[in-house]
């Protein structure tokens, strides 16, 4: 396992993830310029700032999907910016993703949306039938589990979305403005059905633009201005 | 298991969805190698018919006229020890006269003015099977025309050389036209594929945000093309088939070919087979040049 070099001195035990002097560049603008911060296992992080902020960027980069021009990322100890092609699929296994536009497919039902992840790593079909189901009714969505999604109202849509990034248990899991297409009522129920997941132990990161979601939230908020982080504040325990 | 039935259902359901797409592309591929199947059919019947003459084939050894019978037997004992030949029949003078007369009745008189008679006398070589090649028929007529006795060693080598040659530039061509033209069904089933992964695309994204490795993500496309590509060479043999059909029937109709027509053959099964693998790998490279491409516009 690599463990980080530099930057940090001292290295906590139960460091989930760890940004060490990561900067990312696009046609020279920094998206991100020297982040460096670390998120507990366990943890509720919201990731605050406007658009372009670099939030996005940064969530990429924990699932290998973009790779820091300068500094190093730490995933439960594993270098992610040293991963070859072939190791990426695998790190996005323990790494739940929901999107804003939730990405369904739209031909698949509810199901089968949410088994993909267990048919992808070769999960048995009891299995499947077993932690579908589970991860189903954790969302509330259990009873829809034969529609398609595009007959599902946003929130459900997103529901069936978070149930396919927790169905295999993932230790992380990262939302990207995942609240941007809901009311503030289906805000509310989304924001507790991540509590419900992190109270479970999963280290939960949340990107939104959204304040009412940071008052909601009470928990550490990790503020991004144009790539740079501002000084961090707690908000509540 | 559940992850090789959902691959499988995948590039299925990918067919089924571009149905036109697909159809287009089997019928496109299938004019395209039934062009290249006629030059491998032609191929395959002119090279037959060589080895039918090559089978056939009688050498002709003239001897001189001063040698006497006893020369003849050692001539005669010297070409059956020879592990070349597989038959020599001798013909006397005489012999030679009355073939002629019996063969030629009407040109008999030019003889008469003659006296003597001028046939030589000769030995009708067979030579062993795996000694009929031009080369090695050549090589042994040169070899035994200096044997002393022998005047003339004589073949139909002219019609040989002219099959030989023939055959070389159908095997030209065959392989040319096969090159551009497997390039052309790679191209069509590539386009069907890139059209697929367009299509797609958004689905592609999402599989690798869940964590699905490279080859999950291929294996169905790499089946479609296989699919397409076995399936275009099948139909391809059945248009085959049909025109041969049709054209030997024509010959057999006109009947100035009378004969003909039965020595015609089609592809065995075993080649038809191999054809059809032949499809299914030009689908798979179609496939692979459109991933690749695919994989270098997304990164």
């Amino acid at each position: 396992m690599d463990g980080p070099k530099h930057g940090l001195s001292v290295v906590p035990m139960d460091a989930m993830i760890q940004l060490i002097h990561v900067s990312k560049f696009y046609a020279r603008r920094a998206a991100l310029a020297d982040v460096t911060l670390e998120i507990e296992k366990g943890e509720f992080v919201l990731l605050m700032g406007p658009s372009g902020a670099g939030k996005s960027t940064l969530l990429r980069m924990l699932v290998g999907a973009e790779r820091p021009d300068e500094g190093q990322i730490f995933v439960q100890g594993k270098n992610v910016t040293k991963l070859r092609q072939g190791e990426v699929p695998y790190l996005r296994r323990k790494v739940g993703s929901v999107f804003q536009d939730f990405r369904l497919l739209t031909k698949k039902s509810v199901f089968d949306n949410v088994a993909l992840p267990l048919i992808v790593q070769g999960s048995s079909p009891v299995d499947i039938r077993r932690k579908v189901t589970e991860a189903l009714r954790a969302v509330g969505v259990d009873h829809k589990k034969d529609q398609a999604p595009s007959s599902l109202s946003a929130g459900e849509q997103q529901r069936v979305c978070i149930a396919r990034a927790i169905v295999n248990g993932p230790i992380v899991l990262l939302a990207d403005e995942p609240t941007g297409n809901l009311d503030p009522e289906r805000t509310a129920e989304i924001i507790e059905l991540f509590k419900l997941i992190n109270a479970r132990g999963t280290t939960v990161i949340v990107a939104t633009h959204d304040p009412h979601v940071m008052s909601q939230v009470n928990r550490r908020v990790i503020a991004l201005v144009q790539g740079v982080m501002v000084p961090e504040q707690r908000v509540g325990v | 298991m559940r992850r090789l039935s959902y691959l499988f259902r995948e590039a299925w359901a990918n067919m089924r969805t571009n149905r036109t797409t697909t159809v287009v592309a089997i019928l496109t591929t299938a004019f395209t190698l039934a062009c290249v199947g006629i030059f491998l059919l032609l191929y395959v019947n002119l090279r037959s018919a060589a080895g039918w003459l090559q089978e056939d084939i009688k050498i002709m050894v003239y001897l001189e006229d001063r040698i006497g019978r006893e020369v003849a037997q050692e001539l005669e004992n010297q070409l059956k020890a020879d592990r070349m030949v597989a038959g020599a029949l001798y013909i006397t003078k005489e012999q030679a006269l009355g073939e002629f007369r019996a063969q030629f009745p009407s040109d008999s008189h030019l003889l008469e003015g003659l006296g003597e008679n001028p046939l030589p006398a000769s030995f009708v070589v067979t030579l062993a099977p795996n000694f009929r090649s031009p080369d090695a028929v050549k090589r042994w007529a040169e070899r035994v025309r200096t044997i002393s006795g022998v005047a003339k060693v004589d073949y139909n080598q002219e019609w040989i050389d002219v099959l030989a040659g023939l055959i070389r530039y159908i095997e030209l061509a065959a392989i040319g036209v096969g090159i551009i033209l497997s390039a052309a069904a790679v191209t069509i089933i590539g386009n069907t594929i890139r059209l697929t992964l367009f299509a797609r695309r958004e689905e592609i994204e999402i599989l690798r945000l869940i964590g699905a490795t490279r080859a999950f993500i291929r294996i169905p496309y790499f089946l479609e093309g296989a699919v397409l590509g076995a399936c275009g060479s099948a139909l391809s043999l059945g248009i085959l088939k049909v025109g041969f059909e049709l054209f030997r029937q024509q010959i057999r109709s006109a009947g100035r070919f009378s004969g003909i027509e039965n020595m015609l053959s089609f592809f065995p099964v075993s080649m038809c087979l191999a054809l059809i693998a032949v499809g299914m790998g030009l689908g798979f490279a179609g496939s692979f040049v459109s991933l690749r491409r695919f994989a270098e516009s997304r990164t």
